[in-house]
């Protein structure tokens, strides 16, 4: 069974990029948010098994949305993906409920690798 | 960069990415560097006439300081970042752990600060586009002037080998706490060598 993945970033090129990396190892994508507010309202909409998250968007930033999608849902399986890899950013991130951290630019492979550690696939 | 026209949407978003990346990996290398945390706006990415890219920044006489550097191999061009004036203080204040507006002029200790900003700023740059595309780029080392926009800008144009009629600029600020720094980010390249990185991207 696939895992249903929604996928949040402003740049429609990180969007596609991410798409085509998980899509080859047979994840679904439900979804694609390009703010954080837009990430909020699709992610009760789609109900993703895992959402991939950017920081730096309009509208609402990512960390908020991941406060936003934990306080309704506890169990939200969200991992950023930013380039802003300050630490005082990764903890604030992980403190808000998400499960892993990747900095972009990335390699294909760690993007699966986080997608699987944190699905448990 | 001419022949903007040339560019769809999604390409212009494309290099609004990669500028965003670099940006933010040489925002997490300044974080350590003053141990604090720094945030930034939303990247404005757009073409402009060379003319207005100096309107942009302020004017022609508007003192600025400029790090640049060329970007070699498999594709040429060159990454440029400059802070105007005032951002150059509260530049020099922040990374120096000094209280805001004790800067009022650009000594040794200072240039050498904002030099090292700009040098991580164009070099995070460089590197986001090589991971990304899989492409070899080779950074040369980076110049520093602190002069008036309207000298510092061709003398980097011409010393790249080419004058462009467009300017692809991405503006953004760079915060940290309720200190303000805007920056602006230049890069001049060929359309061949522009088309080469996105293609290389797999954005067609």
């Amino acid at each position: 069974m696939s895992n249903k993945v929604l996928i949040v970033d402003d740049a429609t090129f990180m969007r596609m990029m991410i798409k085509n990396i998980i899509s080859k190892e047979g994840f679904e994508v439900v979804g694609e948010a390009e703010n954080g507010k837009q990430a909020v309202e699709l992610y009760f909409e789609t109900k993703p098994d895992l959402v991939t998250m950017d920081i730096t968007m309009p509208e609402m930033d990512g960390i908020e949305a991941v406060k936003a999608i934990i306080s309704k849902e506890p169990e939200a399986k969200i991992i950023m993906c930013s380039a802003m890899g300050q630490q005082s950013m990764v903890m604030e991130a992980i403190q808000a409920g998400a499960k892993d951290f990747i900095v972009k630019p990335f390699q294909p492979d760690r993007v699966i690798q986080a997608l699987t550690k944190v699905l448990g696939r | 960069m001419s022949e903007s026209k040339e560019l769809s949407p999604v390409r212009i978003d494309a290099l609004r990415e990669i500028g965003n990346i670099g940006m933010g990996n040489a925002l997490t290398a300044l974080s350590q560097l003053v141990n604090k945390k720094i945030n930034m706006t939303v990247p404005e990415t757009r073409f402009y006439p060379f003319e207005e890219v100096i309107t942009r920044v302020g004017g022609q006489e508007e003192l600025v300081a400029c790090v640049s550097l060329r970007v070699l191999g498999d594709v040429q061009g060159t990454a440029m970042f400059v802070f105007d004036e005032p951002s150059t203080y509260t530049l020099v204040d922040l990374l120096m752990g000094l209280p805001e507006g004790t800067t009022t002029e650009l000594d040794e200790m200072g240039q050498s600060a904002v030099q090292k900003v700009g040098n991580v700023l164009t070099g995070s740059f460089a590197s986001a586009i090589s991971t990304m595309s899989q492409l070899k780029l080779i950074s040369t080392v980076p110049v520093f002037a602190f002069d008036m926009l309207g000298a510092v800008l061709p003398s980097v144009m011409i010393a790249s080998g080419r004058i462009e009629d467009k300017v692809l600029v991405i503006e953004n600020s760079i915060f940290q706490s309720n200190k303000e720094v805007s920056g602006h980010f230049f890069f001049f390249a060929a359309p061949e060598d522009l088309n080469k990185l996105l293609d290389s991207l797999g954005i067609s």
